[in-house]
């Protein structure tokens, strides 16, 4: 091997080496540029997959209709959200007044945003959304549906923003099981099946727990939190006792394959 | 001139395959295994090019596979930048080797060499995330996650030679160079 193939292969590993010790946000920071420069392909892909996908209402129906409608729905979605997570906070607020005078809690601001691509990794469970810091957005924002819990901001670039899916091992959620007092830490599973709506694990609570299929498990918003308490993540499918502690396995609320509008909470009003 | 050529034209093809990955959907008869094109691109340029344009494109290579695919949740890292970066340097080492075969007009071993590399990114990724998050998980699902790729790939390779070499015949040679490798 030439003295020179010999330096470059040194100065090459050097640079790889030296990016390898950045920190991550400065690697974020990064991938946030590269994907800014990235996201006319995936636009464009995102909206030929649209154009292929309503081909046959748009023949049907008349432009201003649509776009009528589609804010129409948005705003529906938006105000059912915002319902759901008033009605929990409501009670939860009441029970606290009542009990210990807690301070009354927000109310959440939504910010309506479209799935312009899915994760098209082997090993991650992630979204990309048409928002970014420009809308407002931050790291560890909660995304949401009307339906319940789509997970939490990673990434954000000027104009999109990388959503990991509760349905990815590393993202971790502090839940409650709806009629108990079981409390645990819900994650994905390493390896979801494709085309299901995937399966979520809630570990730590005690052995002996009586959880029943069909129970709601919700966010528990521990103080400090990324998830506000009372959102919908799904329903216990199976309950297994482990040596040390219990495991409910979980189906998701919100069918994330399916899903193409979510919210992200950007704060509170 | 040809390796210039065809270094600009191995980046833009690993971009287009990234590209590509990113739109086709999971096979969900192989427990949704994805299509990755771009080490089986990576080694076909490895194996076609000169070292340090072989680096260049492993540089490119890395860079871009680890900021398409860089999961960063709650300040953690799994894979840092550059890790992607010394694999394919170090693959494309390998491959480089062959280059001697590939002038001579053997172009096959690019086919076991890109499953391999297909297989060992895959599992370097899988090794990475597991250490990160201290436990191996193994079943089914993630044996054909790590295999089925590396074989879509390899049945893609003659298309990709068919398609590359009329071009590569349309470049001259330089004079100097000419026969040498």
């Amino acid at each position: 091997m030439k003295k020179l193939h010999i330096v470059l292969l040194l100065a090459v590993v050097a640079i790889a080496v030296y990016l390898s010790a950045l920190p991550p946000g400065k690697m974020q920071s990064l991938q946030g540029g590269f994907l800014s420069f990235l996201a006319p392909f995936l636009r464009t892909g995102s909206a030929v997959q649209e154009q292929i996908g309503s081909m046959g209402k748009g023949l049907k129906t008349l432009d201003e209709i649509e776009a009528d409608n589609r804010k129409l729905n948005e705003v529906n979605r938006e105000l059912l959200t915002t319902n759901n997570l008033l009605r929990e906070i409501e009670s939860e607020n009441n029970r606290l007044r009542l009990a210990l005078d807690y301070r009354e809690r927000s109310v959440f601001r939504l910010l309506a945003a479209r799935v312009i691509s899915r994760d098209a990794s082997t090993w991650w469970n992630t979204v990309k959304i048409n928002r970014g810091f420009e809308d407002g957005l931050e790291t560890d924002q909660p995304v949401l549906t009307e339906v319940g819990l789509v997970g939490k901001v990673t990434t954000v670039t000027k104009n999109e923003s990388i959503v990991v899916l509760i349905t990815d091992e590393t993202c971790r959620v502090a839940a409650k099981v709806e009629g108990t007092r079981e409390q645990g830490i819900l994650s994905g599973m390493r390896i979801q099946d494709s085309g299901t709506s995937g399966e979520l694990q809630l570990n730590f609570l005690t052995k002996n727990a009586t959880l029943e299929p069909g129970q709601k498990v919700y966010t528990a918003g521990i103080s400090n939190g990324v998830f506000p308490s009372g959102i919908l993540i799904g329903k216990v499918k199976e309950f297994r006792t482990r040596a040390l502690d219990g495991q409910a396995l979980v189906e998701p609320a919100v069918d994330i394959a399916q899903t193409e509008d979510v919210f992200v909470v950007v704060g509170a009003k | 001139m040809k390796a210039v050529i065809g270094t600009l034209a191995a980046c833009i093809g690993v971009f287009s395959a990234f590209l590509l990955q990113q739109a086709l959907p999971a096979i969900h008869v192989f427990h949704g295994a994805r299509f990755v094109f771009v080490p089986m691109i990576f080694c076909y340029a490895a194996m076609g090019l000169p070292f340090p344009a072989m680096l260049f494109v492993a540089f490119c290579t890395g860079l871009l596979s680890d900021l398409m695919y860089l999961h960063v949740v709650g300040g953690r890292v799994e894979i840092a930048l550059g890790c992607s970066i010394v694999f394919f340097v170090i693959y494309g080492s390998i491959a480089n080797g062959f280059r001697p075969s590939y002038l001579r007009g053997h172009w096959w071993p690019v086919i076991p060499l890109g499953v391999i590399c297909t297989w060992a990114f895959l599992l370097m990724q899988f090794a990475m995330i597991s250490l990160r998050r201290e436990e191996f998980v193994f079943d089914e699902a993630i044996l054909w996650r790590l295999l089925a790729p590396g074989l879509l790939a390899g049945l893609f390779v003659p298309i990709l030679h068919a398609a590359v070499k009329p071009f590569a015949a349309l470049i001259p040679e330089n004079p100097r160079h000419a026969g040498k490798y």
